[in-house]
């Protein structure tokens, strides 16, 4: 992998969009069809550690998207909460669909930073080298 | 029936994978194996687990597992001597024994790294992340490894079957925080 091929870099090039739109319909549409946060989370981590094998010299902002997790974590708590106190009490359909959808976009978007940052983390800080 | 099919084509490539002699083919197995696995998951009816089971088996474990070997692969030699040598390649040519020992490493698809030291072993066993550790007097040569380490078991049996007129000394340290292998 240190020596890294034209072929690789440029059809991943090409990939990322589909990689993309894949995991955010996954995300978007998990509440109807198999998938969900979790799958949809770690196609989009897909996409950051395929970066990897695109350009294995440089790292990417770990800070920037611990603090996005832990927002994300925050958020993930603080939105359930919210939703069983602020929603009536016979909450209608559309409402429900509503909360499925913001809850698995933001548990997807958790798991993508989360093993995003493991990732990183493992390729770039621990260990030798 | 396509069902018994797979999951006989995992169990063959389970042995498979374990079989190899390289260990990067064993990684591609096992990238292959869960890819199988995740297409069972789907011909029993479980298309959710048979996502995830596709992306983080075949996807994320390999790509670690492969970064994982190229972290594991070089291989840092710490070499100290008694008297004060003057020209690294003098020394290396001098003694067979670090040029047999470079080689066999090679031949296991390991990089190895000698990094000679003017310290004192005991600073070099105390302070530096080491694989091997070699202290090499007039008479004795001492080599101090990891207990845990399973290439150092690898690395005794060759040293004392074609080495064993010379006065070897192998040492074992416990894992510690600095001398990780």
């Amino acid at each position: 992998m240190t020596d890294h091929s034209e072929i690789i870099s440029r059809i991943t090039g090409l990939l990322y969009p589909f990689i993309l739109l894949f995991g955010f319909y996954l995300i978007l549409n998990g509440h109807a069809s198999p998938g969900g946060g979790f799958q949809g989370g770690a196609v989009l981590a897909s996409v950051f550690i395929t970066r990897y094998l695109v350009e294995p010299d440089r790292c990417i902002r770990l800070n920037t998207l611990k603090t996005a997790e832990k927002t994300l974590f925050v958020c993930i708590i603080l939105y359930p909460a919210l939703f069983l106190f602020v929603s009536p009490a016979n909450h209608s359909e559309l409402l429900n669909l509503i909360y499925l959808i913001v809850m698995n976009f933001l548990i997807g978007l958790k798991v993508c930073s989360g093993f995003t940052i493991i990732f990183f983390r493992f390729a770039f800080f621990e260990g030798g080298i | 029936m396509i069902e018994d099919i797979f999951l006989i084509t995992l169990v063959i490539l389970a042995i498979i994978a374990l079989n190899t002699k390289k260990l990067r083919r064993a990684v591609v197995y096992l990238g292959v194996f869960s890819l199988v696995s995740s297409f069972v998951y789907l011909l029993y009816g479980a298309p959710d687990v048979a996502i995830a089971e596709a992306i983080i088996g075949s996807t994320i474990t390999t790509v670690l597992y492969l970064v994982a070997l190229r972290k594991y692969k070089v291989f840092s030699i710490y070499y100290t001597n008694d008297s004060n040598f003057q020209d690294i390649r003098l020394l290396k040519s001098e003694s067979p024994f670090l040029y047999n020992l470079e080689t066999f490493l090679v031949k296991r698809e390991m990089e190895p790294q000698i990094i000679y030291s003017r310290e004192p072993i005991e600073t070099v066993l105390a302070q530096e992340k080491f694989d091997l550790a070699i202290h090499h007097t007039d008479q004795d040569i001492w080599i101090y490894g990891c207990a845990e380490d399973y290439q150092f078991d690898a690395v005794e049996d060759y040293l004392l079957t074609n080495h064993g007129d010379l006065n070897l000394h192998l040492m074992r340290c416990a894992e510690g925080e600095d001398n990780e292998a």
